[in-house]
């Protein structure tokens, strides 16, 4: 995996390994934040920013600090606690210098603290033992994929709110069912890497 | 400010706690884990390579070479029988399958025969590249000649390919360049 | 103390099919009814010993910061099930990977330190937390055996179909995740409607 070429970490990031639809990180937004185009892609936006940073960060805390002292049973506990902090703090600096990308993201922040696909990014570039440039891109895309599922979904689910579901499907299962055949379409994007 | 600074100390209180009862843990199940892993790599060793009765680690320059070399083999064991003669070598390689780095385990003897593949930690497909598990897979690669490449073939494969698994062509692949990989590194150490 | 926080998580309150919490794990480990126990009980066990804790430090975390304060104590214990997990399951523990660390994002256990054991007693919360996490377990384990039976032929690895079942693939791969629980949860509406009637 260390030698992988960027474009390749790219594609994978966002069609082949899309991290809702195949590898199943950050669900709880998908689905919770889904109702609308407008919300779904601020929601995208806010994951992208913060999982760039976090992947960043994170990467410097594993490689300048746990891993020279030995410390990497901390691992989990040091990468949320900087997920956290970074969610509070990007909060405050929205909240300072820019009130109208703040209205815009800030009801999202502080979701983004507990959705997984953050601590999960953060692992898996751990776990693919990626150099700093690689985490960087595969954080990046990898939210980019993230933000195009949820996109894409939230224009479906749109659909399906003014259309005629069997009374039990109503709601969550016909959106799971839903999401299952996206997850078909993007199957077909296996053999690409 | 007060407040401040008590919220500050009982935050300070929670984590050092924390860390601290991380370390015990950390302490108390070291060793197993260490175990655990010698054993399932023991284990693995052991089922490719079943003529040898004891391992050992190459020696650091020649391992440091070999992984260089030929990636993506990581490690590499040579195998001696019940009296101490070279009877064969092991490779550990971890080549990228659909999920992520799958963790193939080579033994080829000194006879130039493959004799024994075994995939070890791995991300794969349950029902698809997971099935590399199963002895119908694996056992492809018992007696396959180290001459040359193993090819994969999705069907009807000739004397140097295995089959494939049916819609897992790409685990099949990954698994089958860690042996290859292995066979270049083998091919190396023997000297010819 | 009382036995009805027990009861409410397992099925009243079932954290899968009424509050859909935890939905990753759901989805992403359950390519097998054996994974969906373990999985369920790692989180279960976490839930109970976080839910315990936090009870117990409730009046000592101040309100502002019990948000991380929660966070930290919840990954401690996940830390703590990850390597006992490692050092005495190892084969579960590899096929679980990623999931196991990502047990401190479950939303559940988060939810049930802020709304349930921030403000009940030890014991309550204990029991909350093993009903939560025991009705986490079942929906689990009913989720895995489903996509295992379909897509594999078999139930605990032992074969129900037959050797000539051509097992469904798709129900092991991603899609087939959302697949079965939309139309598990479908089901379970249904009945719901039922009884109402």
């Amino acid at each position: 995996m260390q030698n992988e070429s960027l474009f390749v970490i790219m594609v994978s990031a966002i069609l082949v390994n899309n991290f809702v639809l195949s590898r199943f990180l950050g669900i709880c937004p998908f689905l919770g934040v889904s109702k609308q185009v407008e919300t779904a892609f601020g929601m995208g936006m806010a994951v992208t920013f913060v999982m760039t940073l976090a992947g960043i960060l994170t990467y410097f805390v594993q490689y300048f600090i746990l891993v020279p002292l030995h410390y990497e049973f901390l691992q989990t506990v040091a990468f949320i606690l900087v997920i956290a902090s970074l969610v509070q703090f990007v909060e405050i600096v929205l909240q300072k210098m820019s009130p109208t990308l703040y209205q815009a993201l800030g009801v999202f922040l502080p979701l983004i603290t507990t959705n997984c696909a953050v601590l999960g990014l953060a692992l898996l570039n751990i776990q693919y033992k990626f150099g700093l440039l690689q985490t960087v891109v595969h954080s990046f895309f990898a939210a980019i994929g993230f933000s195009l599922a949820i996109v894409l979904f939230a224009g479906i689910r749109e659909k399906i709110e003014i259309s005629d579901v069997p009374l039990p499907f109503k709601g969550f299962p016909v959106a799971l069912i839903t999401a299952s055949l996206m997850s078909i379409a993007f199957l077909g994007f296996t053999g690409l890497v | 400010m007060k407040d401040i600074f008590k919220t500050g100390i009982i935050l300070f209180i929670i984590c050092a706690v924390a860390a601290f009862a991380l370390a015990m843990t950390n302490e108390g199940t070291k060793d197993q884990i260490a175990l655990q892993r010698q054993l399932a790599n023991d284990a693995a060793k052991a089922a490719v390579l079943p003529s040898a009765s004891s391992f050992e680690d190459l020696d650091e320059a020649q391992n440091a070479e070999v992984s260089e070399k030929f990636a993506p083999v990581a490690e590499g064991y040579i195998g001696y029988d019940a009296d101490h003669n070279i009877v064969g070598y092991v490779f550990k390689s971890l080549p990228t399958g659909f999920g992520g780095a799958v963790e193939v385990v080579t033994g080829i003897d000194v006879e130039g025969t493959v004799t024994g593949m075994r995939m070890g930690n791995h991300q794969e497909t349950p029902g698809l590249g997971a099935r590399a598990k199963e002895p119908l897979f694996y056992e492809q690669y018992n007696g396959m000649s180290a001459s040359d490449h193993i090819g994969v073939a999705k069907s009807n494969p000739t004397e140097t390919d295995i089959q494939a698994i049916t819609g897992a062509t790409i685990s099949s692949a990954a698994i089958t360049s860690g042996v290859n990989a292995s066979i270049d590194a083998y091919h190396f150490i023997m000297g010819n | 103390m009382n036995i009805k926080n027990l009861t409410n998580g397992l099925f009243k309150e079932n954290p899968i099919f009424v509050q859909l919490l935890g939905m990753c794990p759901t989805l992403a480990v359950t390519t097998s009814a054996m994974n969906g126990v373990g999985m369920g009980l790692a989180t279960t066990s976490v839930l109970v010993c976080s839910n315990m804790a936090i009870s117990l430090l409730r009046k000592v975390i101040p309100a502002k910061v019990r948000i991380p304060a929660f966070i930290v104590v919840i990954a401690t214990f996940v830390s703590i099930v990850g390597m006992v997990m490692e050092g005495f399951v190892p084969a579960l523990f590899n096929a679980l990977g990623l999931f196991i660390p990502l047990i401190v994002v479950n939303c559940i256990i988060l939810a049930r330190a802020e709304s349930f054991a921030s403000k009940n007693s030890i014991m309550d919360s204990m029991l909350d937390g093993l009903g939560m996490g025991l009705g986490f377990t079942i929906a689990l384990t009913i989720l895995g055996s489903v996509r295992e039976l379909f897509g594999n032929g078999s139930i605990f690895g032992v074969s129900i179909f037959g050797a000539a079942y051509k097992p469904a693939l798709i129900m092991i791969l991603p899609p087939g995740a959302f697949l079965a629980l939309g139309i598990l949860l479908a089901i379970y509406n249904q009945a719901q409607m039922k009884k109402a009637r």
